[in-house]
């Protein structure tokens, strides 16, 4: 009994070893190294100064600092409820009973596919202020002076929010597969006690597709606090007035730009502590709105 | 209620669905179009082919400014091309302009041009030849310019071997996630062992640690590795597994009843054989899911081949893509980067198309197992 | 640090050993040694380059010189250096010296300067002291530019200027500015096309126009945006451990700038530059016949030949600020260098090809086919007379002035250009004043560079010893 245990013991740390090694050298080792490059003056071609907390110290007072958090809030405040309410809303859409269902679910879902420098050329093309297919759109509908997009400070985040919107195919996705799953017998139930389409939606369809929308919720923090190519290739970097230096391009700009490899990490840490605070706030949230399926 | 919604369901269905679809109509058309067309001259939405007589013979052009007043063709002192004047603002052969003295011309013809009955100025392909004609004296017609496609492709200068560099990255990066994380999602969805459930926690939550973070420290070890400025470091990490398709895998090794196993495991065959001969036979379409994601995942990368790659001859077609929008002529040269924009898409909804119901059923596994 | 490394090779090697991977290039072929040239240029400047890398080729047989246009040259060498395998030689800009050299990323070229007799005394001044930092020198002089004020002599006529007389003053160049600008306004119900000097006050206030054509665009000045202040007086810095982003010069600069945004309007002006790609495009509004006057370099005659075969232009200094240049014309100047990056697998045969440009001959055919003149003191018989640009002597003149500027020589200017870029959009959407933008480009900038001396402080003798065992080679 007891060298079997010991075996499979040996046999599941054989089978997941590539992963325990990477872990190891990919994660941990960098996570490590990065803690103690936060500490350093480091430009990767010479050797690490140890300064002990001047990197934390300079992020409190690095107005730059602190307008990369307020771009990020700002824009995943703009572009996560739109895009979770719209795939939402698509998704209960594209779960009615309707014709070319396979059609529509494809051509919402196309964009999620397209590379980001790709599809950011196609909206640069498109917010062109001048030439741009947006703007001559809205002249038409009677716009004296549309916005510019991409060269007014005020514009830029909404601009990056609709780029990210057409990339909602992926939430649809995920959410119609939710809604296929939501149990029949409960939504007849609810048609037999007479309660409206809005009532059986908040009431019925919601709290069981609860789970999932937390779901998208938390991927959708994860990955806002993370956009990168879509500004960076869109506004070349920081975007008129820094109003699009998002976290991610100012931790690159320090790290691989400037070179200050101790205060980008730094940075990097800061990052995943609001990670893990959202998170936590988010599951604090959740508490009250998610409901699983009791098994 | 349920016939008077219908209608509206399709409504908002169809709108959203155009909406979706407009930016690459946009792109595709105007990687159709003469750069001088998506700038606007004029304001088509189709790729058009202008022919107007120019130097005796009916030749293809490109046109220019609207004349809609009787104007002179006037020869500048000093200036070798003649210029469209209003006629209204020359007499005394001498052009009187709003601003300024009246400068000396010579008048070569006029032009008896009216809102009713417009003139345009025309420009000879080469921009060598001009001229001025009645609108009605021009054909259009639409016509494709499909030679964008290799021009934006030789503006690239090396496309090619970005595709090339990209494919390689794709397959290795294909190769290495699926037999790796195959191979790990087995052990932890197959075999009971203790500190399992903790490990596998300890997986997941890796899933949550942002690339910022370890970009840094991952460049610097890359780098201690020599591998900094080549490939290598976009495909070497896949061998040893993604925490998100080893979730995926183990859920779906989950579902395979333990009864077929057991049999194999008394018929005296060993694990890694009960792994290879009759697990992941019957996973095929879970296998299928990983490697599409990882081959996307590869395909669209932007901030590793950024970060990583320092020789042109290197870089991958996203890389490229970005080094074109930022070279000297890729500014203003629309047509040409929504065409390579169009080629580096390309792979991607092919391949959608090819394997659609991986794809959305991938999708869909994601969130309702999670 | 190196026991760390070791522990990651080892590991490395026993995680890789199945996996392929694939070395460096080979550095010799048919006995002749293989020099890996990285250039900034692509386009004409880079075929230019080519074409003398390919004399130096088949003036001997030892060596050979491969070289290969990289984009982004200065971020991609710096990764290329801190991974091990730079190349052999690198085409730069004088302005990344400072940088470069003080993270480690360059070889002194001292001891094989000495060696090979090549000192300051063949070079003006000027660019001799670009490329160097420190005391040691890390570059040698390639072709040097400098910008100069080139117009439209057809926009001038049209506008009732004499095309023969540019601006001399630098009132005068904003009064033809202005004048030169044309723009298109509703009048009693009907569009007219006037230039902006014939605006009533009330219509100026209003400027509910569209611009047409602007006289000049300070925007429109490509990579010398952040040295206007040179026209204007600004110090930059003081050569030592302060940074001068705010002084009287910079902030007449800002103001300067911001009185075009409130002259023609923000909204106006951005609608009239976007549609347009960045400078050296066939876009720009000065190809375009837009723009009448636009600050570029000697490159600028090769761009309009290809882009704007027609336009009739002339060139002159760019008139500074009152009291500026102390009566000597003020110009931007800089200068492409090759250095060698420290880690180069070939520095002798790579110091043997940058020593070869420096010859007379070598230096002039290059300027020549780039448009351009030479670093070196002297200049040959006909040089000038049988130049492609018309306009070279007026550059060489210029590169001679007592009044010609640099960046300022400082290893974080790369970071400072950013801030003095963000502080320009401030002022140019006239959301902040100058003397706010300014005061925090200095704070910041003044930031950096104090952690960049306290880091000097720390590692900057060992630098110095490095760099000093490398006297002799």
């Amino acid at each position: 009994m007891k060298t079997g245990e010991a075996r499979r013991t040996a046999l599941g740390l054989a089978f997941t070893s590539p992963w325990i090694v990477g872990f190891a050298a990919f994660t941990l080792f960098p996570v490590c190294a990065s803690v103690y490059y936060s500490f350093c003056d480091y430009d990767v071609l010479s050797r690490p100064v140890w300064v002990g907390l001047l990197n934390y110290q300079d992020m409190v007072t690095d107005r730059v600092f602190w307008q990369s958090v307020s771009n990020t809030l700002v824009f995943n405040l703009m572009a996560l409820p739109i895009g979770l309410v719209s795939a939402l809303a698509l998704a209960l859409l594209l779960n009615e009973p309707v014709r070319l269902r396979g059609v529509f679910r494809a051509v919402y879902y196309l964009p999620s596919l397209v590379p980001a420098v790709a599809g950011a050329m196609v909206w640069l093309w498109i917010l062109n202020s001048r030439l741009g297919l947006l703007n001559q759109a809205l002249e038409a509908l009677g716009v004296s002076s549309p916005p510019q997009w991409l060269t007014d400070p005020a514009w830029t985040k909404p601009s990056l929010a609709l780029v990210s919107l057409w990339g909602c195919g992926n939430t649809v996705v995920i959410y119609l597969a939710a809604l296929q799953g939501v149990p029949r017998s409960l939504l007849e139930a609810a048609m037999i006690d007479g309660a409206s389409p809005w009532k059986r939606l908040v009431h019925v369809t919601l709290p069981a597709i609860s789970p999932v929308i937390y779901f998208n919720l938390l991927i959708g923090i994860i990955g806002g606090l993370q956009v990168f190519s879509a500004a960076f290739v869109m506004m070349g970097g920081a975007g008129p007035e820094r109003s699009v230096l998002f976290y991610a391009i100012y931790i690159y700009q320090n790290a691989f730009e400037y070179r200050h490899m101790g205060y980008a990490s730094a940075m990097a840490w800061m990052l995943c502590l609001l990670i893990m605070a959202l998170t936590w706030v988010a599951s604090r949230l959740a508490r009250g709105f998610v409901h699983y399926p009791s098994e | 209620m349920k016939a008077a919604a219908k209608p509206l369901v399709y409504l908002v269905l169809l709108t959203g669905a155009a909406l979706f679809v407009l930016p690459f109509a946009w792109m595709v058309l105007t990687a159709l179009k003469p750069v001088d067309q998506a700038l606007g001259q004029p304001h088509a939405w189709l790729p058009l082919r202008f022919e107007a007589p120019l130097g005796g013979r009916r030749v293809e052009v490109r046109t220019g400014d609207r004349v809609v007043e009787p104007s002179v063709v006037a020869l500048q002192a000093f200036s070798a091309r003649p210029v469209v004047l209003p006629a209204r603002t020359v007499w005394d052969g001498a052009w009187h302009p709003a601003t300024g003295a009246p400068l000396p011309i010579k008048v070569l013809r006029e032009i008896p041009a009216s809102p009713a009955a417009p003139w345009r100025e025309i420009l000879s392909v080469s921009g060598g030849e001009s001229d001025v004609v009645p609108e009605s004296a021009i054909d259009s017609h639409v016509s494709f310019r499909w030679e964008n496609f290799p021009r934006a492709v030789a503006s690239m200068r090396h496309f090619w071997r970005y595709l090339a560099n990209t494919l390689i990255v794709c397959v290795l990066n294909v190769i290495g996630t699926v037999l790796s994380s195959a191979v790990v999602a087995y052990g932890f969805a197959r075999i009971e062992w203790r500190g399992r459930d903790r490990l596998f926690a300890l997986l997941l939550a890796t899933m949550m640690i942002p690339f910022p973070v370890v970009m840094v420290p991952l460049y610097g070890l890359y780098r201690h590795l020599g591998m900094v400025g080549t490939l290598q470091p976009l495909w070497v990490g896949s061998f040893f597994s993604s925490a998100f398709s080893v979730f995926l895998l183990r859920q779906f090794f989950r579902t395979i009843p333990q009864e077929l196993t057991e049999a194999a495991r008394i018929d005296g065959c060993g694990e890694f054989r009960i792994f290879w001969q009759v697990v992941l036979p019957l996973c095929k379409p879970a296998l299928v899911v990983v490697g599409l994601f990882t081959f996307l995942g590869a395909w669209n990368d932007f901030l590793g081949p950024l970060i990583y790659l320092t020789d042109e001859h290197d870089f991958t077609l996203a890389l490229g893509l970005e080094a074109m929008k930022t070279s000297q002529s890729g500014a203003s040269e629309w047509p040409y980067l929504m065409a390579a924009s169009t080629l580096v898409i390309l792979p991607v909804i092919t391949l959608f198309f090819l394997a659609q119901k991986s794809f959305i059923e991938g999708i869909a596994l994601t969130g309702t197992k999670a | 640090m190196h026991a760390a490394r070791c522990r990651w090779s080892a590991l490395a090697a026993l995680a890789l050993a199945v996996l392929a991977g694939c070395g460096p290039g080979p550095s010799s072929t048919g006995g002749r040694v293989v020099v890996s040239y990285w250039e900034k240029w692509s386009g004409f400047e880079a075929d230019a380059m080519q074409a003398v890398v390919d004399d130096f080729n088949r003036s001997q047989g030892r060596i050979e010189v491969r070289m290969l246009s990289v984009s982004g040259v200065d971020t991609k060498l710096l990764l290329a250096a801190s991974s091990g395998h730079p190349p052999d030689v690198a085409g730069l800009w004088s302005e990344n010296i400072p940088d470069f050299s003080e993270k480690g990323a360059l070889t002194p070229l001292d001891g094989g300067l000495a060696k090979a007799g090549i000192g300051a005394e063949r070079y003006v001044p000027f660019f001799w002291e670009l490329c160097r930092h420190r005391g040691f020198t890390w570059g040698l002089p390639t072709t040097p530019g400098c910008v100069a004020l080139f117009y439209n002599k057809k926009l001038f006529r049209a506008a009732g200027l004499d095309p023969e007389r540019p601006p001399r003053t630098f009132a005068e160049f904003e009064e033809m500015s202005r004048r030169l600008t044309i723009v298109d306004i509703e009048r009693g119900g009907r569009m007219a096309r006037v230039s902006f000097s014939e605006l009533t006050p009330a219509e100026r206030l209003g400027r509910h126009y569209t611009l047409v054509q602007v006289g000049h665009l300070p925007q429109d000045a490509g990579m010398f945006l952040s040295g206007w202040g040179c026209w204007f007086g600004a110090r930059y810095y003081d050569g030592d451990r302060k940074v001068v982003a705010d002084d009287a010069g910079q902030v007449a600069t800002y103001d300067w700038l911001r009185e075009t945004a409130q002259t023609y309007g923000v909204d106006n002006l951005r609608n009239f530059i976007e549609g347009f790609g960045v400078a050296q495009s066939g876009q720009t509004p000065f190809l375009g016949g837009t723009e009448a006057m636009v600050v570029q370099g000697p490159w600028m005659p090769n761009f309009i030949a290809k882009y704007a075969p027609g336009l009739e232009w002339g060139a002159a200094a760019c008139p500074a600020a009152e009291g500026v240049g102390g009566g000597s014309p003020v110009t931007l100047a800089q200068c492409d260098v090759v250095a060698i990056p420290r880690g180069a697998s070939h520095p002798k045969e790579a110091f043997e090809f940058i020593c070869y440009l420096q010859r007379q001959e070598v230096a002039e055919k290059l300027a020549r086919a780039q448009q351009k003149f030479t670093a070196l003191r002297s200049v040959s018989p006909g040089f000038i007379e049988h130049h492609p640009n018309p306009a070279i002597g007026l550059f060489l003149a210029l590169s001679r002035s007592p009044a010609a500027r640099s960046v300022p020589r400082l290893s974080i200017w790369h970071e400072y250009d950013a801030e003095l870029a963000v502080a320009r959009e401030r002022v140019l959407s006239l959301r902040f004043s100058s003397a706010d933008a300014l005061r925090e480009v200095q704070e910041r900038v003044q930031w950096r560079l104090d952690r960049v001396m306290r880091r000097w402080d720390v590692v900057g003798a060992e630098r110095v010893a490095e760099w000093r065992a490398y006297e002799d080679w």
